[in-house]
């Protein structure tokens, strides 16, 4: 037993008081001298014993009535059988945790999983006597308390179910039982319970952590535990990615993306189609004759640019039970044209290369879409680097810590840099003023020239394992004796520096050939080798065309690009404070949401947390300048939606005391079983109200019962004198 | 008759103030006194002369003295000393139960000063006046005197006078009786709480023996009226067993135990012609001797024992 409210009991030191009032009565018998004791009924007359008992009934009358209502005050309860006798309500305090992420909008238009989610609720909440604490918790991406401690009241309850909507979110489970563990703490009930209606998806449940075990046995330690599965289908498909493979986001360029397809299911899907849009409009489809089931597939989308700026762009696929996870969403910031600024150090061999590395298309056209412009290294000084986009530095000697500084400033705006060593680099000079610090422009510290040809004087290629980086994509798609055909006959040593990546490296080894890193809203890429052919053949193999183009035009993209995740934090960044001191973000929905831009870490960012809807947001820095839309997907993790059998649920919880309900009648007959928590102050309190009466009812006869009732009814009053004396 | 008191304890003058006017006389002699009255039954009473007294109209005429004509021809009657002179003997119950008080005043105390002021009212009518004070037995007696000093030896005889255990109402009743040879006023003053026939036969016994009686039954409020609450341990003031008991239980059958006893006792001294008076220990002592005087003028008047 238990009690709801303790403190009360300490009330029931007040019973002192009828006891020390009885104790005090004892002893007040008056006592009177008296001559007419002829006419004194001694009939009537009460021994003692007599009183002494009647006290003591009082008493004891009397004791009880407060007792039981401090208990009643102290609202006892009871879990399980114990006193089962006492009669009392069946109450507990309920948490119902619900599956809210994008796997539970799986299903036909109104059986979705989330659907039955909200009936098995209903089946739940039906059960719950008013004035219990309620607490109802979403999961899935940020998680939302809908009510906390609630006193159940079916209108207020209804009307909060009417807001729940499930997210395009995913859910990871490792922490909810810890939560759920402190939201029954917080809860103040005899018996306390708590549902967890999910659709217990393969993915989470199959291969729960012994943390979670752990974590649960640790609710269940608090709360009787159900866990109500609301399964669907395994069958979904899903665009899990859209990206840029090889083109130009030049106007009047068209640009190679690639869109992936997974069948989640456990069944093949035969000719799926999968259209692009670009703002909106169908501008190609292709059909996927065959996925297997748990395959991918992946279609070549070309897009065409027709018009310069922020471009929305789309790849969808029919709808199927799961809505959520049929587009894939990219923006691609289209250029009038991209120019290319290239320094040359090496006398205009590198220079000649690089250029014609990135004109490698030759055709008027490709004229028109960028500019390529090298200069000696000696003019560098006097050139605006404001009319380009990317520049690159191919064995510059050394550059001042001022140009540092401006090349710096030129790729935090978000522009490019991408660094060639050479016969001439002094790498003293760079590594004093490029190289040092966190905020270094480089991404790594120069070392010394090192031989990495072979014992019969071949170079050495690059290793084919490249990380899934958007530079390397188009040397992935290359024939590997092709790839091999480049050859790295002498590199420079670099040290990474903690915030770069290595993109390229050579075969059999760790030696870096392409270093990158972000600076700012721009990136640096850092070659360990030279532009032209002193160190390597890789200008007279297409893999050179193909790394600068896919590099400047990498380089070349802003951040609105780069889609995100629902969940993830928006970022707008800005060199130099802008002029408003707060940016808006519209969401898919049309929701304006306003966020302060601060300073951090030499820009100005302004940062829109937790991105809940998967669409394109809008954002911009004022609501008067132009806005740069940010695409927001699901994480595709939550499309493979199949879920564990009854069977094998039950195998997981074998042993436990997790309560499975597979449907709404096994639900309600489940709680009805475990519901066995009981309050009972109300009948404590009329207890003690009935004890009351009856003191008083036997008080007041005891004090006013006639004589009457006890003389002989056949013997007149004035014999009384004779018979008493 | 100026009033002129010795220092008495008992013997309140405010009292003797408004009772200056009252008489106690023989009913007899008020009977004869009577303006058309019935038949007086003088017969067999002493016949000494006293005085004489001027004719009235209504007077009788045989007892106008024809010589004091002669001599001065004017109507005079002779008034006897049997007309006029009685013996009052007060009879006071000082047992046990007459020393009950529920406020300052006993049952005793009260009988003390009444005993006193009629002995006063007697003596200044020139009468003579006796005190018996009893309980089981005599203890005290004081025969008729008519001198005025006789009443400081009742004050000393009341003042020296406790309570003591035990009664018997009824054996000095017949002893005073036998006692008595010339009729008498005789003035029991006593709760009575005693069996009533007992009571009655004495008090017969003297009436029927010629004598004035008059009964003065002094209770005190509490008696009469029972106002007691809670648990009460009564213990009998004359040996008997305690009681403890709720007042509230026993009240209704104390009280009508009480009336009936009244009742009958008033009711028995109506029947034999004796007057009798019910007081309680509050009421002023001039409202209750002019309450017996009035009983004596009008016998058949009120007779209601008086109940606060």
């Amino acid at each position: 037993m238990s009690f709801l409210n303790p403190w009360f009991l300490l009330a029931g030191l007040g019973i002192a008081l009828p006891i020390l009032a009885h104790l005090l009565n004892r002893f007040q018998v008056q006592r009177t001298d008296w001559a007419a004791m002829r006419f004194l009924d001694r009939a009537v007359r009460v021994r003692s014993r007599q009183l002494k008992l009647r006290d003591i009934l009082l008493l004891i009358l009397r004791c009880l009535a407060l007792l039981l209502l401090v208990f009643a005050l102290a609202r006892p309860a009871w879990k399980g059988d114990a006193a089962s006798w006492i009669p009392g309500e069946k109450r507990a305090g309920v948490v119902i945790a619900l599956d809210a992420s994008f796997s539970m909008e799986e299903g036909e238009a109104g059986q979705k999983r989330f659907d039955r989610a909200l009936k098995q609720a209903a089946v739940i909440s039906g059960k719950i006597q008013p004035g219990d604490p309620v607490t109802l918790l979403l999961l899935g991406g940020k998680e939302r308390l809908v009510s906390h401690n609630m006193a159940f009241d079916q209108g207020r309850w209804d009307a909060l179910m009417q807001e729940v909507k499930a997210t395009p979110a995913t859910l990871e489970w490792d922490g909810v039982p810890k939560r759920l563990a402190e939201l029954a703490e917080e809860m103040d009930a005899s018996a306390k319970e708590i549902y967890i209606v999910t659709d217990t998806q393969q993915r989470d449940w199959k291969n729960l952590s012994p943390e979670f075990h752990a974590a649960l046995k640790g609710v269940q330690s608090q709360a009787r535990v159900f866990l109500v599965p609301v399964p669907g289908t395994a069958a979904n498909l899903a665009v899990t990615n859209l990206e840029l493979v090889s083109g130009t986001l030049r106007k009047g360029g068209v640009a190679r993306y690639q869109a992936t397809v997974r069948n989640c299911g456990t069944e093949s899907v035969s000719n799926v189609d999968v259209r692009c849009r670009v703002e909106g409009t169908q501008i190609d489809s292709k059909k996927i004759p065959l996925i297997a089931a748990g395959a991918s597939e992946t279609v070549s989308l070309f897009v065409p640019f027709h018009n310069a700026g922020a471009t929305r762009i789309t790849a969808e696929i029919s709808a199927d039970t799961l809505e959520a996870d049929n587009i894939r969403r990219t923006v691609a910031v289209v250029r009038d044209r991209v120019s290319v600024l290239c320094v040359d150090g090496s006398g205009g061999d590198a220079g000649r290369l690089i250029t014609a590395a990135l004109m490698a298309r030759g055709d008027a056209a490709a004229m028109e879409e960028s500019t390529v412009r090298s200069i000696p290294w000696l003019a560098f000084p006097a050139e605006d680097l404001s009319k380009s986009d990317v520049i690159v530095l191919a064995d510059v000697p050394e550059v001042t810590e001022e140009q540092i500084a401006q090349l710096a400033r030129f790729v935090r705006e978000g522009n490019g840099l991408i660094w060639f060593a050479g016969d001439d680099v002094k790498a003293a000079s760079w590594n004093k003023h490029a190289t040092a610090g966190d905020n270094a422009l480089l991404p790594g510290a120069l070392g010394s020239v090192v031989s990495t040809s072979d014992a019969i004087g071949a170079g050495k290629p690059l290793d084919p394992a490249m990380p899934d980086h958007t530079v390397c994509q188009p040397l992935q798609s290359l024939a590997e004796d092709l790839l091999s055909e480049t050859r790295f006959l002498k590199c420079l040593e670099l040290k990474p520096a903690s915030s770069s990546f290595t993109v390229l490296r050579l075969a059999g080894g760790d030696t870096p050939v392409l270093l990158e890193k972000s600076l700012g809203r721009g990136q640096v890429f850092q070659f360990s080798t030279t532009a032209q052919a002193t160190w390597n053949n890789m200008a007279l193999t297409p893999v050179f065309p193909m790394l600068m183009q896919q590099m400047v035009t990498y380089l070349a993209g802003r951040e609105f690009e780069r889609p995100q995740t629902v969940g993830d934090t928006l970022t707008l960044s800005f060199v130099e404070q802008p002029d408003a001191s707060d940016a808006v973000f519209d969401s898919p929905s049309g929701e304006t949401l306003t966020v302060p831009v601060r300073e951090y870490r030499d820009q100005f960012v302004a940062l829109m947390e937790n991105a809940d809807e998967a669409g394109f947001y809008l954002a911009r820095v004022s609501v008067q300048s132009a806005a740069m839309p940010v695409a927001v997907n699901v994480d595709t993790r939550e499309s493979d939606v199949a879920c564990l059998s009854k069977e094998e649920l039950t195998e997981r919880f074998k042993g436990s005391d997790v309560i499975i309900a597979e449907d709404e009648v096994a639900l309600a007959a489940a709680i009805d079983t475990t519901r066995t928590g009981r309050t009972s102050w109300r009948f404590f309190l009329l207890a003690a109200l009935a004890f009351l009466l009856i003191e008083c009812l036997l008080a007041d006869r005891l004090m006013r019962r006639k004589g009457a009732d006890a003389a002989d009814p056949t013997m007149p009053a004035g014999d009384l004198g004779k018979q008493n004396a | 008759m100026s009033i002129h008191l010795p220092e008495t304890q008992y013997l309140d003058p405010e009292v003797l103030q408004k009772i200056g006017d009252l008489e106690l006389i023989a009913r007899e002699v008020v009977q004869g006194l009577r303006a058309g009255s019935h038949r007086s039954n003088l017969r067999g009473f002493s016949t000494e002369f006293a005085h004489h007294r001027q004719y009235s109209p209504g007077d009788p005429i045989r007892a106008i003295d024809w010589r004091v004509f002669g001599r001065t021809e004017r109507y005079f009657t002779k008034l006897y000393e049997a007309e006029t002179n009685f013996d009052c003997h007060i009879l006071i119950d000082a047992s046990s139960s007459m020393a009950y008080a529920s406020g300052k005043v006993s049952k005793l105390e009260y009988a003390k000063f009444l005993a006193a002021s009629i002995a006063y009212m007697v003596l200044k009518q020139r009468d003579s006046v006796g005190l018996t004070v009893f309980d089981a037995e005599v203890r005290d007696s004081l025969p008729p005197r008519s001198s005025m000093n006789v009443i400081l030896e009742i004050d000393r005889m009341l003042r020296i006078a406790e309570p003591r255990p035990k009664t018997a109402i009824a054996k000095q009743l017949h002893d005073i009786a036998m006692i008595l040879k010339r009729r008498s006023f005789v003035v029991l003053i006593s709760d009575l709480f005693a069996d009533v026939d007992d009571v009655m036969a004495g008090l017969d016994h003297l009436k029927f023996a010629g004598h004035n009686v008059v009964v003065v039954q002094p209770l005190d409020a509490y008696e009469l009226e029972f106002p007691f609450k809670g648990t009460w341990r009564f213990e009998g003031l004359e040996g008997e067993e305690p009681l403890t008991s709720e007042a509230e239980r026993l009240k209704e059958s104390y009280l009508a135990g009480l009336h009936k006893f009244l009742d009958e006792i008033n009711t028995r001294c109506m029947g034999s012609h004796i007057d009798y008076t019910l007081t309680d220990t509050k009421r002023p002592l001039d409202a209750v001797l002019r309450e017996i005087i009035l009983k004596r003028e009008n016998p058949g008047g009120t007779s209601t024992p008086s109940r606060s």
